[in-house]
């Protein structure tokens, strides 16, 4: 590399990121979403819990979001969107997300399958579903993980074959969030064989509730149901609900993960535990030790903040920065579980999903059962380290 | 260790590594440092310089391990001489913090309030005490003191030629010289009472100029680990494509990444207030908690070369260590970042900026 990648221009190299300046705007915003989020907490649903995104659901508290224009901000308003952005979008959902408010049952809606249909939808699905996400009444899962296909979508098998006026699907979808309370999942299936695995792969938004779907519960350790194993038992899609381009699958699914891979959710998982690690001391007063081990883990958690908004920021001005969004996910994924840990070590703590719901023993049990998971969900890290070094040749 | 004669056709030094010997080679490299027009040279900033830009110059500075103290001329003691309305000397400049230094009245009021001595007929001072390890004292024109008066805060200058001087330095052997004042007489002209915030100001100043200077040797350690990776073979393919060595180094590029950006976040700011507070302190915090895992990667991938002059890693790498502990190392300043912190002022905290 040359010095002059370095350069405060070359804003999309690995290690420049873009600057960050919040309009005005997001200021109001932001305090208009904590009071929302204090009437929620009054009410008793707003939780402080960790890991909210994934495991907090609450269709009610996702429709109330919705009425304040909150869900699908990002969606043009002749869609029923907010027009707003993915900056205004970004404040929002990490307002929610540190708050530890119940966001997971419109998350993937308002996340991927929104700006997925707008981008690659057509009009009559557009019409159909971006009014319903807005709304906070259409719920989407993703099927894109199987068994044999993590990190490596290349290789899935769920088949779509040509019948009379559509397809039909055969195949079973693995990790599937939400399937047994979602309303429909985007499933990436392969449309024909083709010598490059990453041709032939198309994308369908599938009813969960159609003839041939059978959703079967895969239990967490922690014995939570969250995700589900989705057996597609020729189940008929019609033509009209191929997402975008046949063929295209590939290359729409690896669009979605930069959406996917950057967020605030990428970081602030467990940033719940925390808040209630400060609150504990705040009963005694803080070591000097325990005081720098907060403020390592709170500038950590400001850096990577910062780079996670220059990836909203440049999505905002149209650029793709997956090799960014990579690295975000990386290193945020890992602070979220090294958080566990050193709350732990902050203030030793026997983790007790028997204590207290909300107590800090219960918190920590909760995140630490859900830690093995912040690595894996969205590309494992090992994976996400080799675009990292791939992007920074290319650059 | 074998490493040198394994395959030859690979120069141990990359072909675009920074050429030391010559630069160092020069007898006036602190001149060249601050003629703009110098060819090859990182040139001072101008004096109305954005703040951006100042820490722009300041990482090219740490990038190229540049042998003079430019951030702490630009980004340090030249604004707080403009701030207090003192001259600013042409020439590299250096500072220190020092609110050990004892400091009388040279003239104490006949008719004092108080204790004999706690007023003065004017602002001339008799400093007695050490400045210790003052940046490039040796080479500069003027040092920017800061420290306690009987009267409050104080800023005044001197020259090194004022004081007795026992050079030092650092990991990297940049000059950290000992001053000794031995009742020296400041004139008044040259002193200037200051409010605490412009102390804590100046504290602020210097964790982002070094911040700067990390970033800068950080992304030093990237390229230089890159170029090596990419050009040297092992078992007949680059170490580059290596799962093992790819692992390792997009860590060594996310962790600096990561403190960049968090230099970044702070160049908006003005040095006052709660935001440049929080985003400053992250800044050096970062800064210096990431300097050990971005030193190791960039040896560890280097391999034996790395740990010789022969590459010019070293530059950065003992630079790093260095600059980490200088101006509050990491448990200083996440103490400070950490303080005020309440469970309900965590996340406000975190959103102060933007």
């Amino acid at each position: 590399m040359s010095p002059s990648t370095l350069s405060p221009t070359s804003t999309l190299s690995p290690i420049a990121f873009p600057d960050v300046a919040l309009p005005e705007s997001a200021r109001r915003l932001r305090a208009e979403v904590r009071a929302f989020v204090d009437e929620e907490r009054a009410r008793g649903t707003v939780l402080g819990r960790p890991d909210s995104w994934l495991a907090g659901w609450d269709p009610g508290f996702s429709r109330r979001l919705a009425e304040r224009g909150w869900v699908g901000m990002a969606l043009p308003t002749e869609y029923g969107g907010a027009g707003r952005g993915f900056l205004d979008r970004y404040v929002v959902i990490e307002e929610l997300l540190a708050a530890g408010a119940p966001v997971s049952a419109h998350w993937v809606s308002d996340r991927q399958a929104g700006p997925s249909i707008l981008q690659h939808g057509t009009e009559e699905q557009r019409r159909f579903f971006l009014p319903r996400i807005a709304a906070g009444q259409c719920f989407f899962s993703i099927g894109m993980s199987e068994k044999n296909s993590g990190s490596d979508l290349a290789s899935v098998a769920t088949r779509a074959e040509r019948t009379a006026d559509g397809w039909r699907l055969t195949g079973t979808k693995m990790w599937t969030g939400g399937a047994h309370v979602n309303d429909y999942a985007i499933v990436l299936a392969r449309t024909e064989d083709a010598e490059d695995k990453h041709a032939g792969l198309s994308q369908f938004i599938v009813d969960l509730r159609a003839s041939g779907v059978r959703v079967e519960p895969i239990h967490l350790m922690s014995g939570e149901h969250r995700f589900n194993a989705v057996h597609l038992e020729g189940v008929d899609v019609p033509d009209g609900m191929l997402l975008g381009q046949q063929g295209d699958g590939w290359k729409q699914v690896t669009g979605e993960l930069t959406f996917e891979r950057s967020g605030p959710e990428r970081y602030l998982s467990t940033f719940p535990l925390l808040v209630s690690l400060l609150r504990e001391l705040e009963q005694q007063p803080a070591t000097a030790e325990q005081l720098a081990q907060v403020g390592i883990l709170t500038a950590r958690l400001h850096s990577i903040r910062r780079l996670s908004l220059g990836v909203a920021a440049a999505l905002d001005a149209g650029h793709s920065p997956d090799t960014q969004a990579a690295l975000v996910k990386d290193l945020g994924t890992r602070l979220e579980g090294a958080l566990v840990d050193t709350v732990r070590s902050i203030l030793p703590t026997p983790a007790d999903p028997h204590a207290t719901p909300g107590s800090h023993p219960e918190l920590l049990a909760f995140a630490l059962l859900h830690s093995p998971g912040y690595t894996l969900r969205g590309g494992t890290n090992e994976i996400l380290r080799g675009i990292i070094t791939r992007g920074l040749e290319q650059h | 260790m074998n490493t040198h004669t394994v395959d030859t056709g690979t120069p141990f030094i990359p072909a675009d590594a920074y050429d030391t010997a010559a630069f160092y080679a020069e007898a006036d490299a602190i001149a060249i440092v601050t003629n703009a027009t110098a060819p090859d040279a990182v040139a001072l900033p101008s004096e109305d310089a954005s703040t951006a830009e100042l820490l722009a110059a300041a990482r090219e500075a740490g990038h190229r391990a540049v042998p003079a103290p430019l951030a702490e001329t630009a980004l340090v003691a030249r604004p707080l001489l403009r701030c207090v309305g003192l001259p600013v000397p042409d020439g590299p400049l250096s500072y220190a913090i020092a609110p050990e230094l004892t400091i009388r009245y040279a003239h104490p009021a006949a008719s004092a309030v108080g204790s004999a001595g706690s007023s003065g007929d004017d602002d001339t001072l008799l400093v007695t005490g050490t400045l210790r390890r003052v940046p490039w004292a040796r080479s500069a024109t003027a040092v920017v003191v800061l420290a306690t008066a009987p009267f409050g805060p104080v800023l005044f200058t001197l020259t090194p030629d004022q004081a007795v001087l026992t050079p030092g330095g650092n990991l990297a052997e940049e000059p950290r010289d000992d001053l000794y004042l031995a009742t020296l007489e400041i004139p008044a002209s040259r002193v200037r009472r200051i409010s605490p915030e412009l102390l804590d100001e100046a504290r602020l100043r210097a964790a982002l100029a070094r911040s700067a200077l990390i970033a800068g040797a950080a992304e030093r350690c990237v390229d230089l680990t890159v170029a090596h990776t990419t050009a040297r073979t092992q078992f007949g393919r680059p170490l580059s494509h290596f799962q093992a060595v790819k692992q390792e180094e997009a860590r060594l590029i996310e962790e600096t990444a990561l403190v960049r950006t968090a230099v970044q976040a702070a160049a908006p700011l003005d040095f006052g207030g709660p935001a440049a507070h929080v985003a400053i302190a992250a800044a050096k915090t970062q800064a210096s908690a990431s300097a050990a895992e971005i030193a190791r990667i960039a040896h560890q991938l280097h391999g034996a070369i790395g740990i010789t002059q022969l590459s010019p890693l070293h530059l950065a790498t003992t630079r790093l260590w260095s600059w980490r502990d200088e101006d509050g190392d990491e448990t200083y300043w996440a103490r400070r970042l950490a303080r005020p912190l309440t469970a309900a002022a965590l996340w406000p905290t975190l959103t102060t900026t933007p």
